[in-house]
């Protein structure tokens, strides 16, 4: 129990690492996730509305003027407002590459919520960017530029956690996103928005927003934000996967933690019968051995949790892992859970002790 | 008042379908300071004996009364009690909890009836010194001779001053010499604090130690 200690520092380690790998699976997820899903879950409409034919998707969906304002109509909406949104090359830190464009109509529904430096655009032509790229040649005061085209976009502002496809972001005004996409795609007929972003009056549960606004406007399909970054293409398989891992991960250390005490206890079951015989109750020494679970696992958990804190400091400014404190906990404690639960064997095999098997029958029949 | 008394005690295991008769009609008083030698072949019935006056096994029939107390008809939580607060007891094979030192062996018990920390960490040294194991109270029980082990093993059975001492063949794994020490050992300890014992022991060169001797064979006491 108190001596064994190198022994449960090795288990105590070995559970730490397994916390850390689903800790660090976790942030990775979010991360990863963040990186799809960003600029969609980061701006400030409660309701998306795509056209019903898109499955809700925004590359695929484009809505009409009249569909926007009978959007803006419906009972509980305070304001809506288009989203243009398209992919487009441009060069960037004077290299090209692919990026995200999301007009929105400055002011209203759709502006990022994580800005962390400098402003949102106030006018046509400035952009509020992702952070993450701003070294990239998206730093505030850097010139952006649509490739093969004079538009000419400034960034005025960063935003954390609003890139979409792992792809930079700009928001700019829908507008400044009407004259990028006629400019890319100069033989494009009239240019329709992507979806209407709504702002749901106060006290309206976006949620029950959405379904009021498929149900009252024809051809379009509404969702409030979770649901709508849910249903990205792509997130729930990355979920689902993820899902799975991280599942394993804590079988795995069910499995770890129940097999140690199992052995544990096995082997210091003559022990454990003598101190039975002594007159210790069955309760005090599952006692003792829940504690040690406990113990190991809450060890464990502090381990995890360090190499997570480790793991944030050393990471890169491309690739950031932030320990969530809140993810810590509740990951520790259903990791004690489930110590505790495959504990239970252990307990069982304690509580089954025999206290005459302390008593010894070596010697009987002359054997020594 | 006697520190035990069986009368009629029988028990019986059972092995299969059949039935081993290990007790039978066993009737024994044991004063309050009585030192008894129990002696018998093996599988005679010495260890089921000592089990029984010490509350870890219940008699198939017949009633154990030790201090005065009645214990045949005790739940398996009063036995428990009983056990730590009565009885000392040095087995016959295991008797020391291997990862704890000489000394935590002898707290291992105290902890348990609660005692003062401070008063038990003072006996149990004083028990260490007089068995002569003050210099090996911080070993493991595999850094200790038999000899060694064996006299923890009284300085347990004597840390919760029990008024009854149950010890079984405790020198069938010495020498001879070596047993004898222990055996004088266990028997002025036990004197000198007016404590009752029965010592199991297949080794009638032993009991000379003891005020009086019981053999027993095939669960039947002959005095
Ligand atoms: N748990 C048990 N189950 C079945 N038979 C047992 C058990 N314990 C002891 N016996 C039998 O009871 C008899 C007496 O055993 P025991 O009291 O250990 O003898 P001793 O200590 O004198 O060698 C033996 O025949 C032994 O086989
Ligand atoms: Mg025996």
């Amino acid at each position: 129990m108190r001596r064994a200690k190198l022994r449960f520092g090795m288990l105590a380690c070995a559970v730490g690492l397994l916390v850390f790998l689903i800790l660090f699976q976790q942030t990775l997820l979010g991360t990863l996730l963040g990186y799809f899903t960003g600029a969609l879950e980061n701006q400030s409409a409660d309701v998306v509305v795509y056209n019903e034919e898109a499955r809700q998707n925004l590359a695929g969906s484009l809505v009409t003027i009249d569909q926007l304002e009978a959007v803006g109509a419906v009972d509980g909406v305070a304001a809506v407002g288009p989203l243009g949104q398209g992919t487009f090359t441009v060069v960037a830190g004077g290299e090209e590459r692919d990026a995200a464009v999301w007009g929105y109509r400055l002011g209203g529904p759709g502006e990022p919520t994580t800005l962390v430096e400098g402003r949102l655009p106030e006018t046509d032509g400035e952009a509020v960017a992702s952070a993450i790229d701003a070294a990239a040649g998206f730093d505030i005061g850097d010139e952006v530029t649509i490739a093969g085209t004079e538009v000419a976009i400034t960034v005025v502002g960063l935003a954390s956690d609003i890139r979409f496809s792992v792809q930079p972001v700009l928001f700019v005004s829908y507008e400044t996103w009407q004259d990028v996409a006629g400019a890319a795609n100069p033989d494009a007929p009239v240019l329709l928005p992507s979806a209407a972003l709504v702002q749901a009056a106060g006290g309206v549960a976006p949620a029950a927003l959405a379904e009021r606004i498929t149900a009252s406007v024809e051809g379009v399909e509404a969702l409030d934000r979770a649901t709508a970054v849910a249903s990205l293409p792509g997130v729930e398989a990355v979920n689902q996967s993820f899902a799975l891992i991280l599942l394993l991960a804590f079988v795995v250390v069910t499995l770890v933690v129940g097999f140690f005490f199992l052995i544990i206890t096995v082997q210091k079951l003559p022990s454990l019968g003598l101190l039975k015989a002594l007159g210790y109750s069955s309760a005090q020494l599952a006692w003792s051995v829940g504690l040690q679970v406990l113990a190991v696992s809450a060890g464990g958990v502090l381990v995890g949790g360090l190499l997570l804190a480790g793991a944030s400091l050393a990471s890169s400014e491309s690739f950031p892992i932030s320990a969530d404190p809140a993810l810590v906990l509740t990951t520790g404690a259903a990791v004690l859970g489930l110590a505790v639960v495959s504990s239970i064997g252990s307990l069982r095999r304690v509580a089954r002790i025999d206290a005459t098997a302390a008593v010894g029958r070596q010697h009987l029949g002359g054997l020594e | 008042m006697p520190a035990l008394e069986m009368t009629d005690v029988r028990k019986t295991y059972r092995s299969g379908d059949s039935e081993v008769v290990a007790l039978d009609h066993a009737s024994l008083t044991l004063g309050d300071d009585e030192i008894l030698a129990l002696v018998g072949p093996s599988g005679s019935g010495k260890t089921t004996l000592l089990s029984i006056a010490g509350g870890l096994l219940t008699p198939t029939e017949g009633s154990v009364v030790v201090g005065g107390e009645e214990i045949s008809a005790l739940d398996a939580k009063r036995l428990t009690r009983f056990r730590r607060e009565r009885v000392g007891f040095v087995f016959q094979a295991v008797n020391l909890v291997p990862f704890l030192t000489a000394r935590e062996n002898l707290l291992v018990v105290a902890e348990l009836g609660r005692r003062d920390g401070r008063a038990a960490r003072r006996r149990a040294d004083a028990l260490l010194d007089e068995l002569g194991l003050s210099d090996r109270a911080g070993s493991l029980p595999a850094q200790l001779s038999g000899g060694e082990r064996q006299r923890v093993a009284i300085g347990r059975a004597l840390m919760n001053e029990p008024a009854l001492v149950l010890v079984d063949e405790p020198t069938s794994a010495l020498d001879t010499k070596l047993g004898e020490q222990v055996m004088e050992l266990i028997t002025s300890e036990v004197k000198s604090r007016s404590t009752a014992a029965i010592i199991v022991t297949h080794d009638t060169r032993m009991t000379h130690y003891a005020d009086r001797t019981i053999e027993i064979t095939d669960g039947v006491l002959v005095a």
